[in-house]
């Protein structure tokens, strides 16, 4: 029973940390159709900058996320007004090759300036530290990650359904034309849309740091998951990439643990397939 | 004004006659060999590493260094003056890229010889591209013993492979009961779910079974994983004494780690070659690294007392990567200057004549912890030695066999606890 627990526990905020990543990405492909290839590379920009932060300066992973977020947010906008604006509305194909074209940009560049060494944080406030509940035994890094997870989501859901910017993003995504009849300025929704997005991962990666190595190409499966969480959850909504993360994380910690550890991902992807065959819209898409 | 026109084409076309020429001329003193490892990819690190190996072979080859008590070293390229001229290949920890590199260098670079690839389901197929073609193929550090179990001709490998490092986990932990009453009965395996990876562990569970141990944990995990919760909840649950582990790089701290966040530990822990011989992972991993063991041929400590000539080029090293040498980008160090000796014994660049030298010589081999090279059937290394080695404070200290030990291993590990 133990076990049980703690597989489930470790499931969860696998699932949490997920869902934070996926957030931007949904918000991204719901609003502007957009299927942003880079966003895994995103979350590895991060990761660099909460480990350079915290090896020249020192400053923990548990502050670091704020610089990691804003700058992310930046790197989100400047992507969306260098890059994205010229290509989008076309058809899906150039704004994919456009942000593909990104991510091989942004990992070889890292892999040029840091190299492919893998860069641990040591003694970071939280590395390290444990809860234990019972028997059960909860990394303190994960669990913290786990609520900020949870609290940015939150946030995030409320500014999407309780704010006049989120309405005019949602108003945004169901018809272009019509917000902007409506005094929508949507170019300038696109724009704070695709700096979310970078700001969610960005603040996910800052604070990974505390318990992961960092290097060029640790976004990739983290950016792999975060579109099947997307398109399992339903294009652009929140609680759905919030369900989808939890339900993949707990997919993977049981498939991993009672079937074979190396079934794990087979596990998840074979779930996404399920999905798309019985509700190819995903479990909450409009 | 077409006077000056006239000039300048006049002009061009020497300077680009003059640059063929030059090349041309070049050509008849340069010998070319292609290095391909993985540049790009999660294991990049290693494979830049063993690339600045050669580079670092190539630079004691091509220029005297009489200083340096290595073979070669004293005199400027060989046969009498040829320098060795590096082809660099990334093969992005890729087989059929692997392949397709082999065959641009053979047929396209016009490369004499190979030395690769660092992952031994890379250098499988690129060895058979040699193997075709009737070149020689040398690996470094490439593992799988099936390596150099396919009767292959042109093939060489230096390092020891997974099978002999198996025999050796399996001995010291033998004689870590008999000596140290350390009271190891079960066996767990954590890899990557790779050619290195399963073949590791089939011969880690095979020595095992051999000598009496109970496997009681085989966990394979996809390489690059977000996290290892349930490959170490699986180890955690079965409990085995003893852990082999085939983790190379970022999954290495990641299992580390999730041990650390797990609270659980083995009485010992293994290592194939693996992120445990990477020295900038083990300084990373600070005292969180400590007490963990594995199958080292070279470790700065092992080098100052067993191999005194190798701190002279490793400064070359050094300069390049910003750390010493390690376990496998040795290797292709020495796979290198064995080439070298070999051609330079021939008098020739007659490839059946140097590879009858290759199989049939023994070669001196500084940079080795056995000081000689002997290649074997199938081209393995019959001189190659590994010792096992202990982390503390960051540093790698032999401890068996015990004409190396220069201490006890720490056995049971220190609980995460008590660090």
């Amino acid at each position: 029973m133990d076990i049980f627990a703690q597989v489930i526990i470790d499931g969860l905020l696998t699932g949490m940390l997920y869902a934070l990543v996926a957030a931007g990405l949904s918000l991204i492909w719901g609003v502007m159709d957009v299927i942003h290839f880079a966003h895994g590379e995103f979350l590895m920009v991060a990761m660099y900058l909460s480990f350079w932060l915290g090896f020249l300066a020192g400053v923990d992973p548990v502050v670091s996320w704020i610089a990691s977020g804003v700058f992310l947010f930046i790197i989100g906008a400047l992507t969306y007004r260098l890059v994205i604006s010229h290509c989008i509305g076309k058809s899906a194909m150039p704004p994919l090759l456009a942000t593909f074209g990104l991510s091989l940009f942004l990992k070889n560049l890292c892999m040029n300036r840091f190299s492919p060494n893998f860069r641990l944080l040591q003694d970071t406030l939280l590395g390290g530290k444990t809860v234990m509940i019972g028997s059960v035994v909860i990394g303190l890094p994960q669990l913290v990650t786990g609520v900020f997870s949870l609290i940015m989501l939150l946030a995030l859901y409320y500014l999407i359904k309780k704010t006049r910017l989120g309405w005019a993003i949602q108003a945004t995504a169901m018809d272009r034309e019509a917000a902007e009849l409506m005094g929508i300025h949507t170019d300038r929704i696109y724009l704070l849309v695709f700096g979310m997005g970078g700001a969610c991962v960005g603040i996910a990666g800052g604070l990974m740091t505390s318990y992961l190595a960092v290097h060029p190409e640790v976004g990739s499966l983290f950016g792999l998951i975060a579109f099947l969480i997307v398109a399992l959850g339903g294009f652009g909504s929140i609680p759905g990439a919030l369900v989808a993360a939890l339900i993949i994380g707990l997919v993977e910690a049981l498939a991993g643990f009672y079937i074979a550890p190396v079934f794990k991902y087979v596990a998840v992807f074979m779930l996404y397939l399920v999905v798309v065959m019985v509700r190819p819209k995903g479990l909450f898409g409009w | 004004m077409k006077t000056r026109k006239l000039l300048a084409v006049f002009g061009l076309c020497v300077f680009t006659l003059g640059l063929f020429a030059g090349g041309a001329l070049a050509a008849d003193k340069v010998l070319k060999i292609g290095v391909v490892f993985p540049l790009t990819g999660p294991v990049a690190t290693a494979g830049q590493r063993c690339v600045a190996a050669v580079e670092t072979a190539a630079e004691v080859i091509n220029n005297a260094h009489p200083e340096f008590n290595v073979p070669l070293a004293a005199q400027e390229g060989i046969l009498g003056g040829t320098k060795i001229q590096l082809v660099v290949a990334d093969h992005q920890g890729k087989p059929d890229v692997g392949k397709s590199e082999a065959e641009r260098l053979f047929n396209q670079e016009g490369v004499w010889a190979m030395i690769g690839c660092y992952n031994s389901a890379v250098t499988k197929p690129a060895s058979a591209v040699a193997e075709r073609m009737k070149r020689i193929f040398l690996s470094g550090c490439s593992s799988s013993a099936a390596l150099t179990e396919r009767g292959y001709q042109y093939f060489f490998r230096c390092a020891p492979t997974d099978k002999t490092e198996s025999h050796e986990f399996v001995e010291y932990i033998q004689w870590l009961n008999q000596n140290q009453n350390a009271g190891i009965k079960t066996v767990g395996l954590i890899y990557e779910n790779t050619e290195f990876g399963k073949h590791a562990a089939d011969e880690g569970k095979a020595a095992a079974k051999e000598t009496g141990f109970e496997v009681v944990a085989d966990v394979a995990f996809n390489p690059g994983a977000t996290n290892l919760n349930s490959e170490v909840q699986t180890l955690k649950a079965k409990n085995p004494d003893a852990v082999f582990g085939a983790c190379l790089g970022g999954d290495y701290t990641l299992w580390v780690r999730t041990m650390k966040q797990m609270n659980w530990l083995p009485k010992v822990a293994l290592n194939y070659c693996t992120g445990y011989q990477d020295p900038k992972i083990a300084q990373q991993l600070g005292p969180d690294g400590d007490f963990f063991m594995g199958g080292t041929g070279y470790s700065p400590e092992i080098g100052a007392k067993y191999m005194p000539d190798v701190a002279a080029v490793e400064k070359i090293y050094t300069a390049k990567v910003g750390v010493p040498f390690d376990s496998d980008s040795i290797q292709e160090a020495v796979a290198l200057l064995v080439l070298a000796q070999a051609i330079e014994k021939a008098g020739s660049l007659d490839v059946e004549k140097v590879a009858k030298i290759l199989r049939t010589e023994t070669f001196d081999s500084p940079l080795s912890l056995g000081g000689k090279v002997a290649f074997g059937p199938g081209g393995q290394n019959m001189k190659a030695t590994s010792i096992i080695t202990q982390l503390h404070g960051g540093k790698y200290m032999p401890v068996f066999p015990p004409s190396y030990a220069e201490q006890a291993a720490t056995v049971p590990m220190t609980p995460w606890g008590k660090r």
